[in-house]
Protein backbone atom coordinates (compact mmCIF):
# COMPACT_ATOMS: atom_id res chain seq x y z
CA UNK A 1 0.00 0.00 0.00
CA UNK A 2 2.68 2.49 0.84
CA UNK A 3 6.17 1.63 -0.48
CA UNK A 4 7.42 -1.66 -0.78
CA UNK A 5 6.79 -4.97 1.52
CA UNK A 6 10.40 -4.55 3.17
CA UNK A 7 10.12 -1.20 4.66
CA UNK A 8 6.15 -1.60 5.49
CA UNK A 9 7.13 -4.94 7.74
CA UNK A 10 6.37 -4.29 11.48
CA UNK A 11 9.57 -2.85 12.71
CA UNK A 12 9.05 -4.44 16.12
CA UNK A 13 8.61 -7.57 14.53
CA UNK A 14 12.63 -6.55 12.82
CA UNK A 15 13.88 -5.33 16.11
CA UNK A 16 13.15 -8.39 18.22
CA UNK A 17 11.55 -11.85 18.35
CA UNK A 18 10.66 -11.17 22.37
CA UNK A 19 7.68 -8.43 21.90
CA UNK A 20 5.52 -11.28 20.28
CA UNK A 21 2.89 -11.31 23.31
CA UNK A 22 2.87 -7.30 23.23
CA UNK A 23 1.86 -7.53 19.68
CA UNK A 24 -0.83 -10.17 20.80
CA UNK A 25 -2.35 -8.20 23.18
CA UNK A 26 -2.81 -4.76 20.80
CA UNK A 27 -4.00 -7.63 18.60
CA UNK A 28 -6.70 -8.33 20.72
CA UNK A 29 -7.42 -4.54 21.59
CA UNK A 30 -7.45 -3.33 18.49
CA UNK A 31 -9.86 -6.27 17.48
CA UNK A 32 -12.31 -5.23 20.50
CA UNK A 33 -12.04 -1.77 19.51
CA UNK A 34 -12.62 -2.07 15.78
CA UNK A 35 -15.71 -3.79 16.12
CA UNK A 36 -17.19 -1.49 18.57
CA UNK A 37 -16.28 0.75 15.49
CA UNK A 38 -18.09 -1.08 12.86
CA UNK A 39 -21.44 -2.22 14.99
CA UNK A 40 -23.09 0.79 14.56
CA UNK A 41 -22.49 0.62 10.81
CA UNK A 42 -23.46 -3.12 10.81
CA UNK A 43 -26.33 -2.03 13.01
CA UNK A 44 -27.62 0.10 10.10
CA UNK A 45 -27.29 -2.57 7.34
CA UNK A 46 -29.01 -5.21 9.25
CA UNK A 47 -31.47 -3.06 10.32
CA UNK A 48 -32.46 -2.14 6.91
CA UNK A 49 -33.80 -5.44 6.68
CA UNK A 50 -35.74 -5.23 9.91
CA UNK A 51 -39.94 -4.52 10.37
CA UNK A 52 -40.08 -1.34 12.85
CA UNK A 53 -41.27 -3.11 15.66
CA UNK A 54 -37.96 -5.61 15.07
CA UNK A 55 -35.68 -2.35 15.07
CA UNK A 56 -37.08 -1.08 18.41
CA UNK A 57 -37.37 -4.68 20.44
CA UNK A 58 -35.73 -5.82 23.28
CA UNK A 59 -33.56 -7.46 23.99
CA UNK A 60 -31.66 -5.82 21.20
CA UNK A 61 -30.40 -8.10 18.29
CA UNK A 62 -27.93 -7.66 15.47
CA UNK A 63 -29.90 -9.92 13.05
CA UNK A 64 -33.11 -9.61 12.06
CA UNK A 65 -35.85 -11.20 13.37
CA UNK A 66 -37.77 -11.94 10.28
CA UNK A 67 -35.61 -10.45 6.96
CA UNK A 68 -37.77 -8.22 4.97
CA UNK A 69 -37.53 -5.66 2.35
CA UNK A 70 -40.67 -3.40 3.05
CA UNK A 71 -38.28 -0.80 4.19
CA UNK A 72 -36.85 -0.38 0.77
CA UNK A 73 -40.29 -0.46 -0.46
CA UNK A 74 -41.60 1.79 1.26
CA UNK A 75 -38.82 4.90 1.03
CA UNK A 76 -38.57 4.02 -2.63
CA UNK A 77 -42.48 4.64 -3.37
CA UNK A 78 -43.37 6.93 -0.72
CA UNK A 79 -40.65 9.58 -0.79
CA UNK A 80 -39.02 11.63 -2.35
CA UNK A 81 -35.82 9.71 -2.71
CA UNK A 82 -35.32 8.69 -6.13
CA UNK A 83 -35.35 12.26 -6.95
CA UNK A 84 -33.02 13.35 -4.52
CA UNK A 85 -30.42 10.68 -5.42
CA UNK A 86 -31.13 12.05 -9.14
CA UNK A 87 -30.57 15.63 -8.11
CA UNK A 88 -27.68 14.78 -5.74
CA UNK A 89 -25.84 12.75 -8.45
CA UNK A 90 -25.86 15.77 -10.96
CA UNK A 91 -24.79 18.09 -8.26
CA UNK A 92 -22.12 16.35 -7.08
CA UNK A 93 -21.28 15.65 -10.84
CA UNK A 94 -21.04 19.17 -11.85
CA UNK A 95 -18.93 20.45 -8.63
CA UNK A 96 -16.52 17.32 -9.26
CA UNK A 97 -16.13 18.36 -12.74
CA UNK A 98 -15.27 21.80 -11.85
CA UNK A 99 -13.08 21.65 -9.04
CA UNK A 100 -10.79 19.17 -11.35
CA UNK A 101 -10.92 22.11 -14.19
CA UNK A 102 -10.74 24.85 -11.94
CA UNK A 103 -7.69 23.20 -9.71
CA UNK A 104 -5.78 21.76 -12.56
CA UNK A 105 -5.67 25.09 -14.30
CA UNK A 106 -4.89 27.38 -11.06
CA UNK A 107 -2.86 24.55 -10.30
CA UNK A 108 -1.06 24.80 -13.63
CA UNK A 109 -0.63 28.82 -14.32
CA UNK A 110 0.20 29.16 -10.57
CA UNK A 111 3.21 26.37 -10.87
CA UNK A 112 4.78 27.15 -14.46
CA UNK A 113 3.34 30.04 -16.40
CA UNK A 114 4.23 34.30 -15.80
CA UNK A 115 1.70 36.75 -15.37
CA UNK A 116 1.51 39.76 -13.36
CA UNK A 117 0.53 39.00 -9.55
CA UNK A 118 0.98 35.93 -9.97
CA UNK A 119 2.01 35.27 -6.55
CA UNK A 120 -0.48 37.68 -5.26
CA UNK A 121 -3.76 35.80 -6.78
CA UNK A 122 -1.96 32.63 -5.19
CA UNK A 123 -1.66 33.88 -1.82
CA UNK A 124 -5.01 35.26 -1.92
CA UNK A 125 -6.38 31.97 -2.86
CA UNK A 126 -4.91 30.17 -0.21
CA UNK A 127 -5.36 33.11 2.50
CA UNK A 128 -9.49 32.23 1.56
CA UNK A 129 -8.57 29.15 3.37
CA UNK A 130 -8.59 30.94 6.24
CA UNK A 131 -12.46 31.89 6.21
CA UNK A 132 -14.57 29.29 7.28
CA UNK A 133 -17.91 29.07 5.25
CA UNK A 134 -20.69 29.92 8.15
CA UNK A 135 -18.59 33.37 8.04
CA UNK A 136 -19.94 33.43 3.85
CA UNK A 137 -23.25 31.78 4.74
CA UNK A 138 -25.64 34.70 4.94
CA UNK A 139 -24.09 37.05 2.45
CA UNK A 140 -23.34 34.38 -0.27
CA UNK A 141 -27.21 33.32 0.44
CA UNK A 142 -28.10 37.10 -0.40
CA UNK A 143 -25.55 36.68 -3.69
CA UNK A 144 -27.79 34.05 -4.31
CA UNK A 145 -30.71 35.78 -4.05
CA UNK A 146 -29.98 38.79 -5.83
CA UNK A 147 -28.75 36.55 -8.65
CA UNK A 148 -31.94 35.06 -8.83
CA UNK A 149 -30.40 31.89 -8.01
CA UNK A 150 -32.27 30.11 -5.42
CA UNK A 151 -33.89 26.46 -5.96
CA UNK A 152 -31.59 26.13 -8.48
CA UNK A 153 -28.89 23.58 -9.33
CA UNK A 154 -26.57 26.72 -9.73
CA UNK A 155 -26.91 27.67 -6.25
CA UNK A 156 -25.33 24.37 -4.71
CA UNK A 157 -23.00 23.71 -7.91
CA UNK A 158 -21.53 27.69 -8.19
CA UNK A 159 -20.24 28.28 -4.41
CA UNK A 160 -18.16 24.61 -4.77
CA UNK A 161 -17.18 24.83 -8.26
CA UNK A 162 -13.87 26.08 -7.06
CA UNK A 163 -11.15 24.50 -4.10
CA UNK A 164 -8.36 26.77 -3.00
CA UNK A 165 -7.27 23.41 -1.33
CA UNK A 166 -7.57 21.60 -4.82
CA UNK A 167 -5.35 24.76 -6.35
CA UNK A 168 -2.68 24.53 -3.91
CA UNK A 169 -2.67 20.61 -4.02
CA UNK A 170 -2.38 20.78 -7.99
CA UNK A 171 0.73 23.66 -7.86
CA UNK A 172 2.65 21.56 -5.27
CA UNK A 173 2.08 18.33 -7.83
CA UNK A 174 2.80 20.26 -11.01
CA UNK A 175 5.93 22.03 -9.28
CA UNK A 176 7.38 18.82 -8.68
CA UNK A 177 7.33 17.73 -12.44
CA UNK A 178 10.94 18.22 -13.79
CA UNK A 179 11.14 21.39 -15.33
CA UNK A 180 12.47 20.00 -18.47
CA UNK A 181 10.38 18.19 -19.88
CA UNK A 182 8.17 21.73 -19.86
CA UNK A 183 11.01 23.55 -21.37
CA UNK A 184 11.57 21.14 -24.33
CA UNK A 185 7.81 20.68 -25.04
CA UNK A 186 8.18 24.62 -25.23
CA UNK A 187 11.09 24.13 -27.37
CA UNK A 188 8.83 21.88 -29.77
CA UNK A 189 6.39 25.04 -30.28
CA UNK A 190 4.16 23.80 -28.06
CA UNK A 191 2.09 26.26 -26.50
CA UNK A 192 0.61 26.95 -22.87
CA UNK A 193 -2.54 25.20 -23.75
CA UNK A 194 -1.15 22.06 -25.36
CA UNK A 195 1.23 21.35 -22.76
CA UNK A 196 -1.49 21.92 -19.91
CA UNK A 197 -3.73 19.00 -22.29
CA UNK A 198 -0.94 16.46 -22.87
CA UNK A 199 1.77 16.59 -20.63
CA UNK A 200 0.50 17.95 -17.66
CA UNK A 201 -3.03 16.48 -17.11
CA UNK A 202 -1.87 13.22 -17.46
CA UNK A 203 0.86 13.29 -15.27
CA UNK A 204 -1.18 14.78 -12.67
CA UNK A 205 -3.60 12.00 -12.74
CA UNK A 206 -3.08 10.90 -9.09
CA UNK A 207 -3.69 13.76 -7.34
CA UNK A 208 -6.64 14.55 -9.55
CA UNK A 209 -8.38 11.30 -8.47
CA UNK A 210 -8.10 12.40 -4.86
CA UNK A 211 -9.27 15.43 -5.79
CA UNK A 212 -12.12 14.24 -7.06
CA UNK A 213 -13.09 11.60 -4.06
CA UNK A 214 -12.70 14.52 -1.60
CA UNK A 215 -14.64 16.59 -3.41
CA UNK A 216 -17.64 14.08 -4.25
CA UNK A 217 -17.32 13.20 -0.63
CA UNK A 218 -17.46 16.55 0.35
CA UNK A 219 -20.85 17.57 -1.83
CA UNK A 220 -22.59 14.39 -1.52
CA UNK A 221 -22.83 15.09 2.22
CA UNK A 222 -23.17 18.97 1.95
CA UNK A 223 -26.36 19.69 4.27
CA UNK A 224 -26.55 23.39 5.22
CA UNK A 225 -26.04 24.83 2.03
CA UNK A 226 -29.04 23.13 0.66
CA UNK A 227 -30.90 23.87 3.32
CA UNK A 228 -30.53 27.43 3.00
CA UNK A 229 -30.81 27.87 -0.69
CA UNK A 230 -33.28 25.08 -1.55
CA UNK A 231 -37.55 24.99 -0.34
CA UNK A 232 -38.54 23.43 -3.39
CA UNK A 233 -38.72 19.89 -2.94
CA UNK A 234 -37.81 18.47 -6.22
CA UNK A 235 -34.20 19.75 -5.87
CA UNK A 236 -33.81 18.47 -2.64
CA UNK A 237 -30.79 16.19 -2.36
CA UNK A 238 -30.09 13.11 -0.27
CA UNK A 239 -29.35 14.55 3.27
CA UNK A 240 -32.57 17.43 3.38
CA UNK A 241 -34.56 14.47 1.76
CA UNK A 242 -33.54 11.89 4.74
CA UNK A 243 -33.64 14.36 7.36
CA UNK A 244 -37.32 15.15 5.91
CA UNK A 245 -38.04 11.66 5.93
CA UNK A 246 -36.94 10.66 9.43
CA UNK A 247 -39.37 13.69 10.47
CA UNK A 248 -42.37 12.71 8.91
CA UNK A 249 -42.17 9.10 8.93
CA UNK A 250 -41.28 9.13 12.43
CA UNK A 251 -41.52 6.14 14.81
CA UNK A 252 -43.84 3.78 13.64
CA UNK A 253 -41.17 3.85 9.85
CA UNK A 254 -38.26 2.99 11.29
CA UNK A 255 -37.33 0.15 8.41
CA UNK A 256 -38.38 2.85 5.57
CA UNK A 257 -35.85 5.66 7.13
CA UNK A 258 -32.85 3.03 8.45
CA UNK A 259 -33.25 1.41 4.47
CA UNK A 260 -33.19 5.04 3.06
CA UNK A 261 -30.42 5.93 4.94
CA UNK A 262 -28.28 2.84 3.69
CA UNK A 263 -29.37 3.85 0.23
CA UNK A 264 -27.46 7.16 0.48
CA UNK A 265 -24.64 5.19 1.98
CA UNK A 266 -24.31 3.25 -1.31
CA UNK A 267 -22.71 5.95 -3.62
CA UNK A 268 -19.72 6.81 -1.13
CA UNK A 269 -19.09 3.20 -0.45
CA UNK A 270 -18.55 2.55 -4.09
CA UNK A 271 -16.57 5.36 -4.45
CA UNK A 272 -14.42 4.09 -1.46
CA UNK A 273 -14.03 0.74 -2.89
CA UNK A 274 -13.50 1.42 -6.39
CA UNK A 275 -11.10 4.43 -5.50
CA UNK A 276 -9.78 2.78 -2.50
CA UNK A 277 -6.18 3.02 -3.61
CA UNK A 278 -5.87 6.44 -4.81
CA UNK A 279 -8.10 7.38 -1.56
CA UNK A 280 -5.62 6.46 1.21
CA UNK A 281 -3.03 7.53 -1.39
CA UNK A 282 -4.92 10.88 -1.82
CA UNK A 283 -5.42 11.19 2.41
CA UNK A 284 -1.65 10.68 2.71
CA UNK A 285 -0.50 13.04 0.21
CA UNK A 286 -3.14 16.21 1.76
CA UNK A 287 -2.25 14.90 4.87
CA UNK A 288 1.60 15.32 4.76
CA UNK A 289 2.50 17.54 2.42
CA UNK A 290 -0.54 19.60 2.82
CA UNK B 1 32.74 48.75 -12.49
CA UNK B 2 32.39 46.28 -15.08
CA UNK B 3 30.65 44.00 -12.35
CA UNK B 4 27.75 46.78 -11.63
CA UNK B 5 27.34 47.08 -15.51
CA UNK B 6 26.98 43.45 -16.21
CA UNK B 7 24.50 42.77 -13.81
CA UNK B 8 22.43 45.43 -15.06
CA UNK B 9 22.56 44.18 -18.39
CA UNK B 10 21.57 40.70 -17.05
CA UNK B 11 18.83 42.06 -14.72
CA UNK B 12 17.82 44.20 -17.35
CA UNK B 13 17.83 40.98 -19.91
CA UNK B 14 15.57 39.07 -17.29
CA UNK B 15 12.90 41.73 -17.08
CA UNK B 16 12.55 41.71 -20.95
CA UNK B 17 12.90 37.93 -21.27
CA UNK B 18 10.00 37.78 -18.26
CA UNK B 19 8.20 40.37 -20.30
CA UNK B 20 7.67 38.47 -23.31
CA UNK B 21 6.97 35.51 -21.45
CA UNK B 22 3.76 36.54 -19.73
CA UNK B 23 1.66 33.96 -20.71
CA UNK B 24 -1.72 34.61 -22.38
CA UNK B 25 -3.23 31.19 -20.87
CA UNK B 26 -1.87 32.57 -17.19
CA UNK B 27 -3.64 35.83 -18.06
CA UNK B 28 -6.86 34.40 -18.94
CA UNK B 29 -6.89 31.45 -16.28
CA UNK B 30 -6.31 34.23 -13.45
CA UNK B 31 -8.82 37.22 -14.77
CA UNK B 32 -11.74 34.03 -14.40
CA UNK B 33 -10.12 33.22 -10.83
CA UNK B 34 -10.53 36.14 -9.60
CA UNK B 35 -14.17 36.43 -11.57
CA UNK B 36 -14.95 33.40 -9.77
CA UNK B 37 -13.44 34.34 -6.46
CA UNK B 38 -15.15 37.82 -6.43
CA UNK B 39 -18.22 35.71 -6.93
CA UNK B 40 -17.80 33.32 -4.17
CA UNK B 41 -15.83 35.24 -1.82
CA UNK B 42 -14.72 38.76 -1.89
CA UNK B 43 -18.31 40.00 -2.61
CA UNK B 44 -19.69 38.07 0.15
CA UNK B 45 -16.79 38.50 2.54
CA UNK B 46 -17.28 42.05 2.22
CA UNK B 47 -20.97 41.85 2.57
CA UNK B 48 -19.94 39.97 5.71
CA UNK B 49 -17.96 42.93 6.95
CA UNK B 50 -20.91 45.09 5.82
CA UNK B 51 -23.54 43.74 7.37
CA UNK B 52 -22.17 43.36 10.75
CA UNK B 53 -22.72 46.89 11.16
CA UNK B 54 -26.54 47.22 9.87
CA UNK B 55 -29.87 46.22 11.48
CA UNK B 56 -31.36 44.11 8.92
CA UNK B 57 -34.33 41.93 8.23
CA UNK B 58 -34.85 41.39 5.10
CA UNK B 59 -38.05 43.25 4.98
CA UNK B 60 -37.46 46.92 6.03
CA UNK B 61 -33.91 48.32 3.97
CA UNK B 62 -30.54 47.70 6.26
CA UNK B 63 -30.22 50.49 8.88
CA UNK B 64 -26.36 51.58 9.62
CA UNK B 65 -25.95 50.89 13.32
CA UNK B 66 -22.41 51.53 13.75
CA UNK B 67 -20.61 49.07 16.62
CA UNK B 68 -23.91 48.16 18.40
CA UNK B 69 -24.18 44.53 16.70
CA UNK B 70 -20.12 44.36 18.55
CA UNK B 71 -21.32 45.78 21.39
CA UNK B 72 -24.04 43.35 21.65
CA UNK B 73 -21.93 40.00 20.77
CA UNK B 74 -20.03 41.49 23.89
CA UNK B 75 -22.64 41.28 26.06
CA UNK B 76 -24.70 38.78 24.52
CA UNK B 77 -24.58 35.92 27.09
CA UNK B 78 -26.26 33.28 24.51
CA UNK B 79 -23.21 34.45 22.62
CA UNK B 80 -20.59 33.43 25.04
CA UNK B 81 -22.61 30.62 25.53
CA UNK B 82 -22.61 28.74 21.79
CA UNK B 83 -18.70 29.68 22.23
CA UNK B 84 -18.28 27.77 25.22
CA UNK B 85 -19.91 24.73 23.80
CA UNK B 86 -17.83 25.20 20.52
CA UNK B 87 -14.53 25.48 22.77
CA UNK B 88 -15.01 22.11 24.86
CA UNK B 89 -16.52 20.57 21.96
CA UNK B 90 -13.59 21.32 19.64
CA UNK B 91 -10.97 21.10 22.29
CA UNK B 92 -12.43 17.40 23.90
CA UNK B 93 -13.61 15.84 19.82
CA UNK B 94 -10.12 16.91 18.52
CA UNK B 95 -7.51 15.35 21.79
CA UNK B 96 -9.98 12.22 21.77
CA UNK B 97 -10.08 11.74 18.23
CA UNK B 98 -5.91 12.68 17.52
CA UNK B 99 -5.38 10.41 20.81
CA UNK B 100 -7.34 7.48 19.55
CA UNK B 101 -6.23 7.86 16.25
CA UNK B 102 -2.53 7.94 16.83
CA UNK B 103 -2.94 4.69 19.47
CA UNK B 104 -4.20 2.61 16.53
CA UNK B 105 -2.09 3.59 13.85
CA UNK B 106 0.41 2.83 16.45
CA UNK B 107 -1.60 -0.51 17.00
CA UNK B 108 -2.22 -1.38 13.39
CA UNK B 109 1.84 -0.57 12.14
CA UNK B 110 2.65 -3.07 14.84
CA UNK B 111 0.14 -6.36 13.10
CA UNK B 112 1.96 -8.22 10.51
CA UNK B 113 1.44 -6.52 7.32
CA UNK B 114 -1.31 -9.21 5.89
CA UNK B 115 -3.55 -7.41 8.36
CA UNK B 116 -2.89 -3.95 8.49
CA UNK B 117 -4.87 -2.88 5.44
CA UNK B 118 -7.79 -4.82 6.63
CA UNK B 119 -7.79 -3.45 10.21
CA UNK B 120 -7.21 0.35 8.41
CA UNK B 121 -10.54 -0.78 6.65
CA UNK B 122 -12.25 -1.47 9.10
CA UNK B 123 -11.17 1.66 11.52
CA UNK B 124 -12.24 3.47 8.21
CA UNK B 125 -15.86 2.22 7.31
CA UNK B 126 -17.34 5.04 9.47
CA UNK B 127 -15.99 7.91 7.73
CA UNK B 128 -17.27 6.68 4.37
CA UNK B 129 -20.88 6.66 5.68
CA UNK B 130 -22.36 10.03 4.88
CA UNK B 131 -22.62 12.56 7.39
CA UNK B 132 -26.30 12.86 7.27
CA UNK B 133 -26.46 9.25 7.86
CA UNK B 134 -24.21 9.22 10.69
CA UNK B 135 -26.56 11.37 12.58
CA UNK B 136 -29.69 9.36 11.91
CA UNK B 137 -27.90 6.21 13.14
CA UNK B 138 -26.50 7.80 16.18
CA UNK B 139 -29.83 9.74 17.16
CA UNK B 140 -31.20 5.86 17.82
CA UNK B 141 -28.66 4.34 18.84
CA UNK B 142 -28.83 7.31 21.47
CA UNK B 143 -32.67 6.77 21.74
CA UNK B 144 -33.18 7.14 25.84
CA UNK B 145 -36.12 4.13 26.07
CA UNK B 146 -35.01 1.57 23.62
CA UNK B 147 -31.99 2.59 21.60
CA UNK B 148 -29.03 0.44 21.20
CA UNK B 149 -26.64 1.96 23.64
CA UNK B 150 -29.43 1.54 26.14
CA UNK B 151 -30.49 -1.69 25.37
CA UNK B 152 -26.51 -2.88 25.76
CA UNK B 153 -26.39 -1.04 28.85
CA UNK B 154 -29.10 -2.80 30.61
CA UNK B 155 -28.26 -6.32 29.20
CA UNK B 156 -24.88 -5.48 31.20
CA UNK B 157 -26.92 -4.50 34.31
CA UNK B 158 -26.21 -1.03 34.01
CA UNK B 159 -28.56 2.00 34.24
CA UNK B 160 -30.29 2.92 31.35
CA UNK B 161 -29.21 7.00 29.95
CA UNK B 162 -31.10 9.64 29.10
CA UNK B 163 -28.42 10.49 26.10
CA UNK B 164 -29.10 13.56 24.28
CA UNK B 165 -32.37 14.28 26.56
CA UNK B 166 -30.11 15.60 29.36
CA UNK B 167 -28.12 18.82 29.38
CA UNK B 168 -25.38 17.19 31.01
CA UNK B 169 -24.72 13.98 28.44
CA UNK B 170 -25.98 15.84 25.14
CA UNK B 171 -22.50 17.43 24.14
CA UNK B 172 -20.84 14.13 25.01
CA UNK B 173 -23.12 12.02 22.78
CA UNK B 174 -22.17 14.10 20.07
CA UNK B 175 -18.21 14.22 20.50
CA UNK B 176 -18.46 10.13 20.85
CA UNK B 177 -20.51 10.50 17.24
CA UNK B 178 -18.19 12.55 15.98
CA UNK B 179 -14.99 10.61 17.49
CA UNK B 180 -16.63 7.41 15.73
CA UNK B 181 -17.14 9.40 12.32
CA UNK B 182 -13.13 11.23 12.19
CA UNK B 183 -11.39 8.44 14.15
CA UNK B 184 -10.12 6.36 10.82
CA UNK B 185 -9.15 9.04 8.78
CA UNK B 186 -6.58 10.86 11.04
CA UNK B 187 -5.36 6.97 11.19
CA UNK B 188 -4.66 6.73 8.02
CA UNK B 189 -2.57 9.87 8.31
CA UNK B 190 -0.66 8.31 11.38
CA UNK B 191 -0.18 5.51 10.29
CA UNK B 192 1.43 6.73 6.79
CA UNK B 193 3.36 8.83 8.39
CA UNK B 194 5.06 6.04 11.41
CA UNK B 195 5.63 4.22 7.74
CA UNK B 196 7.82 6.45 6.39
CA UNK B 197 10.00 6.96 9.36
CA UNK B 198 13.64 4.63 8.98
CA UNK B 199 13.86 1.05 10.39
CA UNK B 200 17.24 1.98 10.70
CA UNK B 201 16.49 4.77 13.26
CA UNK B 202 14.18 2.67 15.42
CA UNK B 203 16.86 -0.14 15.40
CA UNK B 204 19.81 1.96 16.48
CA UNK B 205 17.27 2.97 19.33
CA UNK B 206 16.38 -0.65 20.13
CA UNK B 207 20.28 -1.31 20.18
CA UNK B 208 20.57 1.52 22.52
CA UNK B 209 18.04 0.04 24.92
CA UNK B 210 15.14 1.96 24.36
CA UNK B 211 11.82 -0.15 24.24
CA UNK B 212 8.65 0.41 22.42
CA UNK B 213 7.35 2.87 24.90
CA UNK B 214 10.47 4.92 24.43
CA UNK B 215 10.74 4.56 21.28
CA UNK B 216 7.22 6.08 20.68
CA UNK B 217 7.94 9.11 22.83
CA UNK B 218 11.39 10.13 21.55
CA UNK B 219 11.27 9.17 18.44
CA UNK B 220 8.03 8.66 16.69
CA UNK B 221 6.10 11.66 18.54
CA UNK B 222 8.48 14.14 17.60
CA UNK B 223 8.85 12.84 14.15
CA UNK B 224 5.79 13.00 13.41
CA UNK B 225 4.88 16.63 15.03
CA UNK B 226 4.23 18.66 11.72
CA UNK B 227 1.69 15.62 11.44
CA UNK B 228 -0.12 16.27 14.46
CA UNK B 229 0.50 20.17 13.72
CA UNK B 230 -1.90 19.76 10.21
CA UNK B 231 -4.07 17.08 12.02
CA UNK B 232 -4.65 19.89 14.78
CA UNK B 233 -4.89 22.91 12.29
CA UNK B 234 -7.72 21.47 10.07
CA UNK B 235 -9.89 19.92 12.93
CA UNK B 236 -10.07 23.10 14.20
CA UNK B 237 -11.21 24.52 11.45
CA UNK B 238 -13.72 21.80 10.96
CA UNK B 239 -14.71 21.13 14.26
CA UNK B 240 -16.05 24.96 14.50
CA UNK B 241 -18.07 24.63 11.08
CA UNK B 242 -19.63 21.49 11.80
CA UNK B 243 -23.27 22.57 11.81
CA UNK B 244 -25.92 19.51 11.44
CA UNK B 245 -24.26 17.42 13.89
CA UNK B 246 -25.16 19.64 16.89
CA UNK B 247 -28.61 20.93 14.38
CA UNK B 248 -30.03 17.44 14.49
CA UNK B 249 -28.65 15.91 17.61
CA UNK B 250 -29.36 19.07 19.71
CA UNK B 251 -29.90 18.72 23.48
CA UNK B 252 -31.96 20.43 25.84
CA UNK B 253 -32.08 24.28 25.75
CA UNK B 254 -28.99 25.69 24.73
CA UNK B 255 -26.75 22.96 25.97
CA UNK B 256 -25.29 21.87 22.15
CA UNK B 257 -25.79 25.39 20.55
CA UNK B 258 -22.44 26.19 18.83
CA UNK B 259 -21.60 29.63 17.25
CA UNK B 260 -22.62 28.10 13.60
CA UNK B 261 -25.54 26.70 14.80
CA UNK B 262 -26.19 30.27 16.32
CA UNK B 263 -25.24 32.15 13.03
CA UNK B 264 -27.44 30.22 11.29
CA UNK B 265 -30.60 30.68 13.52
CA UNK B 266 -29.80 34.43 13.59
CA UNK B 267 -29.97 34.34 9.98
CA UNK B 268 -32.52 32.38 8.94
CA UNK B 269 -34.83 31.78 11.63
CA UNK B 270 -35.02 34.57 13.48
CA UNK B 271 -34.01 37.04 10.55
CA UNK B 272 -31.31 39.31 12.25
CA UNK B 273 -29.03 39.51 9.55
CA UNK B 274 -26.45 41.95 10.74
CA UNK B 275 -26.01 40.49 14.42
CA UNK B 276 -26.31 37.08 12.39
CA UNK B 277 -23.01 38.50 10.18
CA UNK B 278 -21.22 39.61 13.37
CA UNK B 279 -21.32 36.39 15.29
CA UNK B 280 -20.10 34.75 11.82
CA UNK B 281 -17.44 37.52 12.34
CA UNK B 282 -16.13 36.61 15.51
CA UNK B 283 -16.25 33.42 14.47
CA UNK B 284 -13.48 34.17 11.76
CA UNK B 285 -11.28 35.77 14.33
CA UNK B 286 -11.78 33.37 16.96
CA UNK B 287 -10.62 31.06 14.33
CA UNK B 288 -7.86 33.01 12.56
CA UNK B 289 -6.63 33.66 16.30
CA UNK B 290 -6.02 30.17 17.17
CA UNK B 291 -4.64 29.40 13.69
CA UNK B 292 -1.71 32.15 14.40
CA UNK B 293 -1.32 31.08 18.00
CA UNK B 294 -0.63 27.33 17.07
CA UNK B 295 1.63 28.17 13.46
CA UNK B 296 3.61 29.93 15.99
CA UNK B 297 3.94 27.39 18.34
CA UNK B 298 4.94 24.87 16.08
CA UNK B 299 7.11 27.21 14.60
CA UNK B 300 8.87 27.78 17.84
CA UNK B 301 9.24 24.58 18.83
CA UNK B 302 10.38 22.97 15.57
CA UNK B 303 13.54 25.72 15.78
Amino acid sequence: MFSNAITQRSWLQRIGKSGGWVTLVIWLLLTVFAVAMVYPFLWLVFGSFKTSSDILAQPIQLLPREWTLSGFRLIWNQSGLPRAYVNSMVVSGLIVFSTLLTSSLGGYVFARLQFPGRQLLFYFILSTTMVPFVTLLIPLYIVMLDLGLLNTYAALWIPAGVSSFGIFLCRQFIIGIPQELYEAAKVDGASDFRIYMEIILPLIRPVLSALAIFSFLGSFNSYLWPLVVLNDENLYTLPLILVQVSTTMGVTNYQGVMAGSLLASIPTLLVYVIFQRNFVKGIALSGIKG
Amino acid sequence: MSAISIRKVQSARSRSHAARNVSTMGVVVALFLIAYYALVFIVPFYRAIWLSFQNWDFIVDPIYVGMRNYDHVIHDDYFWQAAKVTLVFSVAEISIALICAFGVALGIHQLPHVLQRFYLGLFYIPVVVPGIVSILLWRWLYLPGDGVINGVLSRFGLPVQPFLNSTSQALWCIIAMVVWANLGGAAIIFFAGINEISIDLLEAAKLDGAGLWRQTINIIIPLLRPIFFYQVVVSVIGTVQMFEQFYLLSGPGFSTRTLAVYTYELGFKTLNLGYGATVSIFIFLFLLAATVIQVQRFMTKQS
